[in-house]
């Protein structure tokens, strides 16, 4: 039993969650859903050509000269150039047009194929031009002399240059196209692709990635098709350089697999996994597991982890339990691989899962009152914690908390510690919590009945509140309260005035957190010395909004923290940022009393926005430390 | 009758002088030119006459473009509407003429039959009756704004964005601005006609909106009708990755407490971890504090 790998048992339980989830996704079945309309089908289109140009902004392809379209509906077309606007989702064969089907061939000057409507109209040429449509694909029958759409023969106008030119495509209507001997351009320069896919499809799953930022990325859809797409992604950041990705993504209509290795290319490896399937209309389960090998290529590694995150969600008329879990080996390699010198990590392998039900959000009687509650049970674990193994060895004391706390009295062997005591018993390996809480909120109360709707004034406010026992005699409680008022003083100006308070307690019934001492230093400020466990952060904030035209825009933040403890600057970090730069977290201790963010964005060409922002923090007396985020924030974003 | 007689001759003679002088001059996109028919984007053929004059558009001499599919064409026709001349250019030729003037012109075998698939157009309703709603997609620009209505429990810093598959699914494609506590809104331009699908998030796919339920969400769909300004007003109920009762996710030899990993991960190392009463007084700080042992 010990030597079966930890990993093992984490997969075992996945499945298990999966297999579960299918039972409750057949009891969920009968379940009323509504009724689809049944997309239309796919058709595939074989498309050889001289030459084919797609322009990306448009999503149209044009082709010109020996023009051959081969379609899974039954019939080629030949002709002299070709026109598809792939979001239409019809093309335009013109110029010396044969269409061959299993009745024979006919011989004309344009045929338009509107594949969202099963309309096929033609422009033979037998004794003297006629008009023919066809209906629902029967080409056998054609309907002759019927008028025709207006635009049925277009050819849209494309000054610009191409991004990507071909030889050959083959197109999955309103999914992919797969470009053959594709080159695309680069200020001015061709760069050859060879094989190239464009997904346009509608399905949002194929949106979803496992990479983690980068600086740069630039993608190589390399192959694909309606289910799937495989990718190569060139990247920069400035930890691991430039390197290669792969990914792979398969997707249906109510699941996905996304499989990738980031960077591939570098001996620190992360292989990623995320699954999700939508069972019934009623259950659906997804995971991200991550398995971080370092190794050179796929050599034996030096140090393997692992983690996944389960989620699991049934719902219910009026509500829904969602499951949460997450499980972690920090080493997965076999026996020996901790031994000195090695790097690969320690025996800890925490896990949690919680279970927790929530109401949806209902209106309290008539009032423009909401109200939402929830209540969950559920346990963290971690019955080695890091260096355990390494306890009293070579000089190196035990580290205080082998588990997840300790807490209790003095442990009786206190590893040639001095008074006082360092350790304490018994560890808690486990820890068991249950939560209650309720969101209380009012959407917009006008609080006068001016003349005009740029004169009136809106409130709105939230409140929360969370309570969590564990399990270990100490308690968590959360409150937040949010006000605003609003005004829009014109179409293009709005403003706001917010206040927000959030109490965070984690109070111990015995004991808790001790003085931070000595009280009085950089290390600990008198307002840190007094800190038990509770902080109180108080915000008002100041919002303006100007948007003149829908192609600028212009936004201002102002924020004053009131919080307790005090911040001083240096003694807490700035939160990570995330990849844009910015603090990943709204509210955490050590804030500067005083922020603000600036965000003016633009229209810099026709469908491309730049967003560009900065914060500037300033700390009052008595430290008077201000300064400028790092850098400014710079985005474009597609219109 | 001498006078009706005169008056008759007349008239046929000016028949004759005008039907002699007129020629019918259109521009358009050439589809096709083969079999002695020439193919205008229209769909209409017209018969090219035998010894038919190709010039150039521009300068009205030679040239060496061919006609074919995508060229335009200035084409005259005689009086028996017969193509007798076509001016080519790479380039789009100014308006001249209408297709309707020349469309009885065009060859076709069969005649023509109503298609029950094309719209009717929509006439003026007699007095006492009420027009009927008719969807109409004109193409003009129309200001589409979104006001969205977030969860009580979203952060009060939050970016909120809409993400559509127009924009291939960017979980950042359309940055909203906060109105109010619980409000976004942003205001766009789109052509009317334009069809999408969208949904709301917080800056990444990991923190799109969810259904009520908990389940993900179908995605939101907007078609764009004819109008100045439309207002599109959605309630957001959950985020992916913000759902009531959350706890705290384990980190190895950390405690769950709310201070350590999130929502405040910057606690000092120096802070002395809970700890129960000690009869002995107060534990050191850690390891590396001052006052501490020192770090290992």
């Amino acid at each position: 039993m010990a030597d079966v790998p930890r990993i093992v048992f984490t997969t075992a339980l996945a499945t298990l969650m999966y297999a579960l989830g299918g039972v409750a996704a057949v009891a969920a079945s009968p379940a009323p859903a509504p009724k689809a309309t049944a997309p239309p089908p796919t058709t595939l289109l074989y498309l050889s050509a001289k030459r084919l140009d797609f322009f990306y902004n448009r999503f149209l392809i044009e082709g010109d000269g020996n023009v051959r379209v081969r379609t899974s509906d039954g019939f080629t077309v030949t002709g002299d150039a070709f026109s598809m606007d792939l979001k239409l989702n019809r093309f335009l064969v013109a110029g010396h047009v044969t269409l061959h089907d299993a009745t024979g061939t006919v011989s004309g000057a344009a045929i338009s194929d509107f594949l969202d409507f099963r309309r096929i109209y033609f422009v033979p040429v037998t004794t003297e031009p006629d008009r023919w449509t066809f209906l629902d694909g029967d080409l056998a029958h054609p309907v002759k002399g019927r008028v025709m759409p207006d635009d049925a023969f277009y050819f849209p106008s494309v000054g610009e240059h191409p991004s990507i030119t071909a030889t050959g495509a083959i197109i999955g209507t309103k999914t992919y196209v797969r470009f053959v001997n594709a080159h695309t351009y680069f200020l001015g320069a061709g760069a050859p692709l060879g094989s190239y896919v464009v997904n346009f499809s509608p399905n949002q799953y194929f949106a979803q990635n496992t990479l983690s930022g980068a600086s740069v990325d630039l993608t190589w859809n390399l192959a694909g098709n309606t289910n799937s797409l495989t990718a190569v992604h060139l990247r920069y950041d400035p930890t691991y350089k430039t390197y290669l990705s792969v990914e792979q993504h398969f997707v249906g209509d109510h699941e996905y697999a996304i499989l990738s290795v980031n960077p591939a290319t570098r001996a620190e490896k992360w292989w990623n996994l995320a699954l999700y399937e939508k069972l019934g209309s009623r259950f659906q389960i997804q995971t991200f597991s991550q398995y971080y090998a370092q190794q050179n290529w796929l050599n034996m590694p030096r140090a393997a982890q692992q983690t996944t995150y389960i989620n699991a969600t049934y719902a219910f008329p009026h509500s829904y339990v969602q499951a949460t879990s997450q499980l972690t080996n920090y080493n997965v390699l076999g026996p020996g691989s901790l031994n000195p010198g090695t790097i690969a990590g320690n025996l800890s392998h925490p896990s949690q899962l919680q279970l927790t039900a929530t109401s949806f959000q209902n209106k309290i009687a008539g009032l423009p009152l909401y109200e939402q509650i929830y209540e969950g049970y559920g346990f963290n674990h971690d019955s080695v914690g890091g260096l355990q193994y390494d306890q009293g060895s070579n000089g190196i004391p035990p580290i205080p908390i082998p588990g997840l706390q300790a807490y209790g009295a003095p442990c009786a062997n206190q590893h040639d510690a001095k008074n006082p005591p360092v350790y304490y018993c018994p560890v808690y390996t486990t820890i068991w919590n249950t939560v209650l809480g309720f969101n209380l909120y009012t959407p917009s109360i006008k609080l006068n009945d001016p003349p005009s709707p740029y004169q009136a004034y809106y409130f709105n406010a939230s409140f929360n509140k969370q309570y969590q026992w564990n399990s270990l005699p100490h308690w968590i409680s959360t409150a937040s309260e949010n006000f605003s008022i609003n005004r829009q003083f014109s179409r293009s100006l709005n403003t706001y005035v917010g206040y927000q308070i959030l109490n965070v307690g984690d109070h111990y019934i015995n004991g808790g957190y001790v003085p931070c001492e000595p009280a009085g230093t950089s290390y600990c400020p008198l307002s840190f010395t007094s800190f038990r466990g509770v902080s109180t952060l108080r915000t008002t904030s100041f919002g303006l909004n100007l948007v003149p035209t829908p192609d600028f825009n212009f936004s201002l933040l102002v924020r004053h923290h009131d919080d307790y403890p005090i911040p001083v600057p240096g003694l807490f970090g700035l939160p990570p940022n995330n990849i844009l730069g910015q603090p990943l977290y709204s509210s955490y201790l050590g804030q500067a009393p005083y922020d603000a963010t600036g965000d003016v964005r633009f229209k810099v060409w026709a469908h491309g926005l730049l967003d560009v922002s900065r914060t500037f923090y300033w700390y009052g007396n008595p430290y008077r430390t201000q300064f400028w985020q790092p850098t400014f924030v710079v985005q474009l974003l597609p219109i | 009758m001498r006078r009706t007689a005169l008056s008759l001759v007349v008239a046929a003679l000016a028949i004759v002088l005008v039907a002699a002088s007129s020629t019918v001059v259109v521009t358009g996109q050439l589809l096709a030119y083969e079999s002695g028919y020439v193919f205008f984007t229209t769909g209409d053929g017209f018969r090219v006459a035998t010894g038919v004059s190709i010039r150039d558009a521009k300068t009205g001499g030679p040239t060496a473009i061919a006609p074919a599919p995508r060229v335009w064409a200035r084409a005259t026709f005689d009086a028996t509407g017969t193509v007798t001349e076509l001016d080519l250019s790479r380039d789009p030729l100014p308006p001249q003429g209408s297709f309707a003037d020349v469309a009885h012109y065009a060859v076709a075998l069969s005649s023509p039959v109503p298609n029950p698939d094309l719209l009717k157009a929509i006439e003026t309703p007699a007095p006492g009756q009420t027009m009927v709603a008719v969807q109409s997609f004109s193409g003009k620009p129309v200001l589409v704004t979104f006001i969205v209505q977030v969860p009580p429990y979203t952060p009060f810093t939050a970016s909120v964005y809409i993400s559509t598959d127009q924009s291939g699914w960017n979980a950042q494609a359309i940055p909203m601005d906060r109105v109010d506590a619980l409000h976004y809104e942003i205001t766009r331009r789109f052509n009317s006609g334009t069809q999408f699908r969208y949904l709301y998030d917080r800056g990444s796919l990991q923190s799109q909106e969810v259904a009520q339920n908990g389940l993900a969400r179908t995605p939101r769909q907007l078609l764009v009708t004819d109008a100045d300004v439309r207002v599109i007003r959605d309630t957001v109920t959950g985020w992916q990755d913000s759902a009531p009762g959350a706890v705290n996710q384990p980190q190895p030899q950390i405690m769950p407490t709310p201070y350590n990993p999130a929502p405040f991960p910057n606690l000092p190392t120096c802070l002395p971890a809970p700890q129960p009463p000690s009869a002995h007084g107060k534990p050191p700080p850690p390891p590396g504090c001052p006052g501490g042992p020192p770090p290992r």
